[in-house]
């Protein structure tokens, strides 16, 4: 249960801070998110949390909008096609968040340790 | 231990971080910040936009004098609507900048040889080769004399100013995420705008346009082969095309005349490899037909210049509204007022003019220091700019460009120096100081003939043939531009730098250049032919003058009485091949039946059944084009020897030598050890065309048909050059079919108007779309009725509340107080 709210306030936070702050700000989200609640895995809570939030904003622009652009982004990088693109830009998300989640999680231990 | 984890931790997500904030170069090519770049909320994704987008309604600009308004209709096509010339330019800059601000600041960076700051030097330094020759061509030089005397009169001060602010105010009002997604991809950010850019625009049409010549060519053919045969290879007229203006024996003016001087050849051959030369293909059409010819009685004016097709579309349609002016049409994205339109009362569209306004003076040094030069018997010093290039990601590189007198040195022993090291000075009219932007203004707001007259003789650069047409009934013609007065057979070759005697002595009075108006066969047109009547005071010559699209569309325009807007429009997409009429005939009796393979004997029985229309599905069209292209190299295999820079004869001349000298040496194939003629050559390329198709087949999963848009595969370019950023069409046409759209030029703007006293109607489309965002749906959205030969037909707007049934969004413009 604790995971699965960590995954959720990491989201949410992510998602408010990026109205204001630059890309990197989601991981203050993981790394806040990740300090204030205790879980399993926070690596992967991050991980989850960071990956969803972009893809699934990525899916939404990308429902929204009539433009073959993510189909052209795919190739020149190259990733195949826009599954390929929307994979790469949850993996890349999901990797700060991770990391960030993950020294979240490690303030969190050391300060009950003091 | 715990405090040990944390560090790392940390230390591996700042880490990350900072690597996805960072551009990379990975194996040459340059990655962007993949955090930033990736990041659906700022980057590359926020660019993508929604089906029913629509900007702001509401803007407030700092800079703005009053509040105005712009209109947008369903192809977001921007009708501005202002209260005072300078919130109309102030407002033709930001608008323009909304949807087109990479594009502008690319264009202008190309044009002034700093691509490099961009994208660093490029694989084996070819960016840098490519900046270093536009400054050694002076394309900068050029601009700063322009922009001076710009600066000099207010009104043109006022356009470049106001134009200038109006993109600075987008520009300052952009975040990160607002940025075009070039920037993003390729991790950079817009300069602020200066009125040398708007000028710098404007040089880079003159370079696309008039920088071509082939003197150091055409003066190795005359050393290697002698007069009579360049006579014969490179006539200066072909004397086959209608000349644009036919007035044999009625020009009546005392034409400038100059004591001959002798061309002096320099003895060794020239062998500097050149910059590559434009497109030789590349022309535009445009005619104006007469209301006695018309349905509607009202003259009809047709524009279409072909031009390099790239995405963001070279062209951007406006309609700009104020006291004392109405006009729409193409503007280009950098600079103020309408290039090609309309107003309220006439019509203009331009072709290029082709004529030679270059020349290459050899320069003697007086030492290897060269700072002095021979000039009349003295020694005269030479001036040396340090051009600096800040090429991204490596440190900045300098080049010395010397400049004479003529103008700069371009190939020396540091560019493009081969063996021998003569130095040649570049002398082009665009390096001189003209005033273009007043032309436009004035014919931006042109109620008559006078109007259009008094407008060109303010327009020196790049020389365009200027057809108009007006609701008082008049059609005229103007091959306008500043033209050397030239002696025979001056302006071919390179000349002697140290006579002043070689330098130009004169330039053609204005008064005194090719015009018509009203001619007796009601229409004028032109289409790249050569300009005038053999008995034109002036000698001509130009890189190329066209021979086939201009013939077609006289005919067409002589027989066509009671003319219609879509007869117009059905002619600008005409896809007859003249030239396959006038030459596979011949092509076809220089084959041999009884040899023939199977897929030989399947094209020559395509070949001899097709209509010669290189219509989209034509499979003829595609053997014959097959055929062409194998046969130009075999044929003139002697002129592209690496020792010496030469040119090849041009079609018409070429299919003209192939019927009537087909025993001419230079059709040997001369790595072979037997003897060819003409008809030899064009059984081997009928045999390399065909081979060619079938390869084609086979790659296309053994395709039966070869239609002829998938086999030319033309396609619109990015200016990046990035493949999977350009857009393939099928299209018909060719170069030198009035449709000319080759694989990568064509028309760029097809404009028809309709000049009826009620009202001025006007259609048009273009290969893209309005916006520059390739994340927007305008970004080709005419491309599809481009390519179908279908039309917009424009929202010309009297005044702002007219058909508001038709507008897709407006938006209120008002002051910020400051």
């Amino acid at each position: 249960m604790k995971f699965i709210s960590k995954v959720l306030i990491i989201m949410i936070a992510g998602y408010v801070l990026e109205m204001f702050l630059p890309w990197w700000s989601i991981a203050i989200a993981a790394f806040l998110g990740s300090a204030l609640i205790r879980s399993k895995a926070s690596f992967v809570a991050g991980f989850i949390a960071i990956a969803l939030l972009w893809s699934l904003k990525a899916l939404l622009i990308d429902f929204s909008s009539a433009s073959d652009l993510p189909q052209r982004v795919a190739i020149i990088f190259p990733l195949r096609n826009k599954t390929g693109l929307i994979f790469f830009t949850a993996v890349v998300g999901g990797l700060v968040g991770g990391f960030a989640a993950l020294t979240g999680s490690l303030l969190q231990r050391k300060r009950r340790s003091f | 231990m715990k405090v040990f984890k944390l560090f790392i931790s940390a230390a591996i997500t700042i880490a990350l971080i900072f690597m996805l904030d960072k551009s990379w170069l990975v194996q040459g090519n340059r990655l962007p910040p993949l955090g930033k770049f990736f990041d659906p909320f700022h980057g590359f994704w926020k660019n993508m936009e929604a089906k029913d987008y629509t900007g702001r309604e509401n803007i407030n600009i700092p800079g703005l004098g009053q509040a105005a308004t712009v209109v947008y209709d369903s192809i977001l096509i921007p009708h501005i609507f202002a209260n005072t010339d300078e919130d109309l330019y102030f407002l033709q800059g930001y608008i323009t900048a909304t949807h087109r601000l990479w594009q502008m600041e690319f264009q202008t960076h190309a044009a002034a040889g700093r691509v490099t700051e961009i994208t660093g030097p490029g694989k084996d330094s070819v960016i840098l080769t490519y900046d270093r020759g536009q400054r050694r061509l002076g394309m900068v030089y050029g601009a700063e004399n322009t922009l001076k005397f710009i600066m000099n009169n207010p009104v043109s001060k006022m356009m470049a100013e106001q134009y200038t602010a109006g993109i600075n105010a987008y520009i300052n009002s952009l975040h990160y995420d607002d940025l075009p997604f070039e920037y993003k991809l390729l991790d950079y950010k817009p300069e602020a705008w200066t009125p040398l850019k708007c000028v710098l625009l404007l040089k880079n049409m003159a370079q696309f346009l008039s920088i071509g010549d082939k003197d150091m060519e055409m003066t190795n053919a005359l050393n290697l082969y002698g007069k009579d045969i360049v006579d014969i290879l490179y006539p200066d007229n072909e004397r086959i095309s209608d000349p644009i203006v036919d007035h044999a024996g009625k020009w009546k003016f005392k034409p400038l005349t100059l004591d001959t001087v002798p061309y002096a050849l320099p003895e060794a051959l020239i062998t500097t490899k050149k910059l590559p030369p434009q497109d030789p293909t590349t022309g535009s059409n445009n005619w104006a037909v007469s209301g006695i010819k018309t349905k509607t009685g009202s003259p009809i004016l047709c524009g279409d210049p072909h031009l390099n097709l790239s995405l963001p579309s070279i062209w951007y349609a406006v309609q700009l509204h104020a006291p004392g002016i109405n006009t729409m049409g193409a503007s280009l994205p950098g600079a103020p007022t309408v290039i090609i339109g309309f107003t309220d009362s006439i019509a203009w569209s331009v072709t290029n003019a082709q004529r030679d306004v270059v020349d290459w003076f050899s320069i003697a040094y007086q030492t290897n220091r060269r700072d002095h030069y021979q000039f009349e018997g003295k020694w005269r010093p030479t001036r040396k700019v340090i051009e600096k290039f800040n090429v991204r990601g490596t440190e900045a590189f300098y080049d010395t460009v010397v400049y004479t007198h003529w103008g700069p040195v371009t190939y020396d022993r540091n560019y493009h120096g081969a063996k021998n090291l003569t130095d040649y000075a570049f002398r082009w009219t665009a390096h001189d100081a003209s005033n273009e932007f007043i032309t436009f203004y004035k014919m931006n707001r042109a109620k008559n003939h006078a109007d259009y007259m008094a407008a060109l003789e303010h327009f020196e650069s790049p020389p365009q043939n200027f057809a108009f047409a007006s609701v008082q009934g008049d059609i005229a013609m103007r091959i306008q531009g500043k033209y050397p007065v030239r002696r025979k057979n001056e302006g071919r070759f390179v000349l002697d730098g140290s006579k002043r005697a070689s330098g130009w002595q004169a330039f053609i009075p204005n008064d005194q250049n090719i015009m018509d108006k009203n001619p007796s066969r009601g229409f004028v047109s032109s289409a790249n032919q050569y300009p005038a009547d053999s008995t034109y005071p002036y000698y001509v010559t130009g890189t190329r003058f066209e021979a086939y699209r201009n013939r077609r569309i006289n005919q067409v325009l002589t027989d066509k009485n009671n003319i219609s807007v879509e007869d117009m429009m059905k002619l600008q997409n005409d896809n007859y091949n003249l030239k396959a009429e006038e030459s596979l005939p011949y092509f076809l009796t220089c084959l041999d039946s009884t040899k023939f393979s199977a897929a030989e004997k399947q094209a020559y029985t395509i070949l001899s059944t097709w209509d010669y229309y290189n219509n989209v599905d034509a499979d003829g069209a595609s053997y014959y084009e097959a055929w062409w292209d194998n046969l130009i190299p075999l044929l003139w295999d002697e002129l592209q020897k690496p020792g010496a820079a030469l040119t090849t004869p041009t079609t018409f001349t070429t299919i003209k030598l192939l019927k009537q000298k087909p025993g001419l040496n230079f059709f040997d194939i001369v790595s072979t050890p037997e003897k060819e003629t003409g008809k030899d050559v064009i059984r081997k390329a009928f045999k390399l065309g065909v081979e060619e198709i079938e390869t084609w087949k086979q790659k296309h999963k053994a395709a039966a048909q070869v239609p002829w848009a998938d086999y030319k595969d033309s396609y619109i370019g990015h200016l990046l050059r990035i493949e999977p950023l350009n857009i393939h069409v099928k299209h018909g046409g060719n170069h030198d079919i009035v449709n000319a759209h080759s694989k990568t030029h064509g028309p760029s703007w097809r404009m028809i108007v309709s000049l009826e006293k009620s009202g001025v109607k006007a259609w048009a489309t273009y290969p893209g779309g309005q916006s520059g965002n390739p994340g927007s749906k305008h970004y080709s959205d005419m491309l599809e009725r481009w390519t179908s030969g279908q039309y917009y037909s424009l929202l010309y707007l009297r005044h702002q509340g007219e058909f508001t049934s038709r507008y897709f969004y407006t938006v209120n413009l008002k002051p910020t107080e400051q």
